[in-house]
């Protein structure tokens, strides 16, 4: 929470990645930004983009974890830079984009390799289980919900596999496969031949990184735990 | 075409061309970078490391193993080497390997089957911990012995 | 002076602005035939559409004070249904009255929806409670309204991703330098590409101006003026779904009198004040505690439930300088200008207003404003073109 004219002058120092196409090098750059017009990274990077430089290229859109745009890394840790907190006592912030995705400029990354490894076209909503949610519609149809994945990519930056083979499609995309498996959507056998292959559920070493980095709840080691369990058991078509 | 349409023609190309990819850290030095990991990062690079460590004291081990064909004597001359200080330590060192791999990789199976509900950071704690008193007592019992 | 009329196929269209409406319009545009370039200068919905709080309008909040709104809203609700399949929580909502002003207030509420079409259910307070445990238990009436849940970044992106397949060239990251005029005619903008950091310029029969609470600064790059007050709002973000159905106060409208599930967290909106600059809002923390405050008293829950975000979208109102000072009174429904009549300024067209659940009506209206002065009665499409889902917009 911000006030656009902070009282204090107390400032912290921003240390962002800075790169353009044609440079041959990414650089470091550094901003001074009022504390109370950066309780969250994003409202720092944003600080900076309007008061500082303009040329800062930054990606956001929902501004509470919902959209996934806004994927970077902060001192070195995947996060939302939307609910990064910095509190009071922090000086200084080292903003990176997301490792293992190729990057436009500055903290924006292309989206495009991460969004072609999933299968299919994620979908959005799915009924909610009974059990989570409270009583159902009047008419008994359990209720709907959006899937928890923002399809933020985090998973993937801080995956230690993803980081040195590019072929691994990630937990992001296992996670969705999995739990179209868990509800029973989806062509079963094309999914299992899919995770299966080459880059798939096998490539996996149980660092249990991309749970860690996960901003929805998604746990997707667990998932790709539990596809490597349907893997291993006897399929009923052949 | 004018000047202006050139630029602009210019920028999607270089648009289109795929850009650099982060990594943790440039290649196998992505292993040692503390700041970016948490738990989960350490057991993999530590599996990595005493894997190519316990690959490499294979062919060691092989190589030694090559020298019974030599005869009485060369083989002797090894274990006249393989009881200084020194390489007992090394053997601390191989035993650590060994239970840090082992564990770790029952730690991966356990999980991976499904046999050990969700607790994969206890898990990892606790048989570093049992790996750290195989170490502790190997230490104990080859300084007894020497 | 007017466009000399072309054949659609050679004409080219730049959108600036790639919030919903422009995703939208450069969808519909697509349809048509038409060449479109949209530029927009950081990521698509960055602006103010990726920022609500996704509801899917029944209209049933316009229908006592500003009934052409409420129209607009309960038929693009119908028509979005079905053209984006799966991208909508279709759950409902309810609106819920909680004291004596609020019952004053109900049957105008009732008579208005009833006049613009709405489909409503009025319920007991014991229903309501069954279908939505966390109310209030004190409340004193319920109606069900078909509001929905939307992901307020990825429903317009179908949009974008449709039309890229179409043809549309899209471009985030490319910010509009200035226009390029030439005798009262524009003919096109000058670029500045922050991902190259190279400029350019891209030239076009007809610039629309779609950049929602940033209208202004882009029409004075054309020497025109159009009547935008950027009136932002707060919203809170909250841990935990705690509810299901979109929950309203029966009330003309004020702040924090709605909360709208967003997977795991719970959204709760909005206040409204006037600002001159969209890029420096900033967030209040008094209109944050009346969130807090205004929320709780629909579901008491939120009081407790941990904090997740704060933030604040400024909306485009149309409305002049002089016009009411909060910005709740000016109109929420949206505008098409074509300055060529307005200003004299040919090859301009702003696009305005609006509500995030109205973005295919307004490109539609936009459109054929387009394609008019292109010289085409070339009909409309989109009320019937099931839309590509959201992942294609960023798909090689």
């Amino acid at each position: 929470m911000s006030d656009p004219t902070p009282a204090d002058g107390r400032t912290r120092r921003f240390r962002l990645f800075r790169y353009r196409r044609g440079d041959g090098a990414p650089r470091s750059e550094t901003f001074d930004v009022p504390v109370g017009a950066s309780r969250t990274v994003l409202e720092g990077l944003r600080w900076i983009k309007v008061h500082a430089d303009p040329e800062l290229a930054i990606r956001h859109s929902c501004f509470h974890a919902s959209c996934g745009t806004c994927g970077v890394r902060v001192n070195g840790r995947e996060a939302l830079a939307c609910v990064a907190a910095l509190d009071a006592t922090t000086t200084s912030v080292t903003v990176e984009p997301m490792a293992n995705h190729p990057v436009l400029a500055d903290l924006v990354v292309d989206m495009g390799p991460f969004v072609d490894r999933f299968t299919e076209p994620h979908p959005l909503v799915r009924p909610v289980e009974p059990a989570a949610g409270p009583a159902m519609s009047p008419e008994g149809e359990p209720h709907e919900r959006f899937e928890d994945c923002i399809e933020c990519g985090l998973c993937l930056s801080a995956c230690p596999v993803a980081a040195t083979d590019d072929t691994y499609v990630g937990p992001a995309a296992l996670a969705y496969a999995q739990s179209l498996l868990d509800r029973g959507e989806g062509d079963r056998d094309a999914i299992l031949d899919w995770a299966d292959g080459p880059g798939g559920a096998w490539r996996c070493h149980a660092a249990f990184e991309c749970t860690e980095a996960c901003p929805s709840d998604v746990r997707p080691a667990q998932r790709i735990m539990a596809l490597r369990r349907e893997l291993v058991r006897p399929r009923r078509r052949r | 075409m004018t000047g202006a349409d050139r630029e602009y023609r210019r920028i999607r190309a270089e648009r289109d061309r795929p850009g650099p990819v982060l990594r943790k850290a440039p290649g196998p030095t992505a292993w040692f970078d503390v700041r970016r990991g948490r738990t989960g990062h350490w057991a993999f690079s530590l599996n990595r490391i005493t894997g190519i460590g316990l690959v490499f004291y294979l062919y060691l081990h092989l190589a030694v193993l090559s020298l019974l064909l030599a005869g009485p004597e060369s083989w002797d001359g090894f274990l006249h080497l393989a009881t200084t200080p020194i390489f007992l330590g090394l053997d601390v060192v191989l035993i650590a390997g060994l239970a840090i791999h082992g564990l770790n990789g029952l730690r991966v199976a356990l999980i991976g089957t499904g046999l050990v509900p969700d607790r994969q950071k206890a898990l990892f704690y606790t048989l570093m911990v049992l790996g750290a008193i195989v170490v502790v007592y190997s230490i104990l019992h080859i300084a007894e012995s020497a | 002076m007017s466009v000399r009329p072309s054949r659609l196929r050679s004409a080219h269209v730049l959108i600036v602005g790639g919030g919903g409406t422009g995703g939208a319009l450069a969808h519909d545009l697509a349809l048509r035939g038409v060449r479109v370039t949209l530029v927009e200068r950081g990521e698509f919905t960055s602006g103010t559409t990726g920022r609500h709080h996704g509801l899917l309008h029944s209209g049933a909040r316009y229908a006592v004070n500003d009934r052409e709104s409420a129209v607009e809203c309960i038929d693009e609700n119908l028509i979005l249904r079905r053209i984006a399949p799966g991208s909508f929580e279709e759950n409902d909502g309810l609106f819920v009255a909680l004291t004596d002003e609020d019952m004053a207030y109900y049957p105008s509420f009732l008579e208005g929806c009833e006049a613009t079409g709405i489909p409503i259910e009025v319920l007991t307070p014991a229903q309501a409670l069954s279908m939505e445990p966390g109310l209030n238990p004190g409340l004193r009436a319920a109606v069900r309204v078909p509001d929905a849940t939307m992901d307020a970044m990825r429903l317009p992106l179908r949009f974008f991703a449709t039309a890229k397949r179409n043809g549309a060239e899209l471009l985030n990251h490319v910010e509009v330098t200035g226009l390029l005029i030439d005798q009262g005619v524009v003919g096109g903008a000058a670029i500045h590409d922050h991902v190259t950091g190279r400029d350019a310029e891209i030239r076009a029969d007809i610039v629309v101006n779609a950049t929602g609470p940033w209208s202004e600064s882009v029409a004075r790059m054309a020497g025109v003026d159009v009547p935008i007050r950027p009136s932002p709002g707060v919203m809170l973000a909250v841990r935990g779904r705690l509810c299901q159905m979109v929950v309203n106060r029966m009330h003309a409208s004020g702040d924090g009198d709605i909360v709208v599930p967003q997977r795991a967290l719970s959204v709760v909106g909005t206040s409204s004040w006037v600002v001159e600059d969209p890029d420096d809002l900033g967030v209040p923390e008094d209109h944050v505690r009346r969130m807090i405050e205004e929320g709780s008293r629909l579901l008491p829950a939120v009081a407790d439930a941990p904090f997740r975000a704060a933030w604040s979208a400024a909306r485009p109102l149309i409305g002049t300088r002089g016009d009411a000072d909060s910005g709740r009174e000016l109109s929420r429904t949206f505008k098409t200008i074509d300055h060529a009549d307005v200003d004299g300024v040919e090859g301009f067209v702003t696009i305005t207003g609006g509500k995030g659940t109205t973005l295919r009506g307004m490109a539609e209206v936009c459109a054929d404003v387009v394609c008019r002065k292109l010289g085409s009665d070339e009909p409309c499409r989109t009320r019937e073109t099931v839309l590509l889902p959201h992942t294609a917009a960023f798909a090689a």
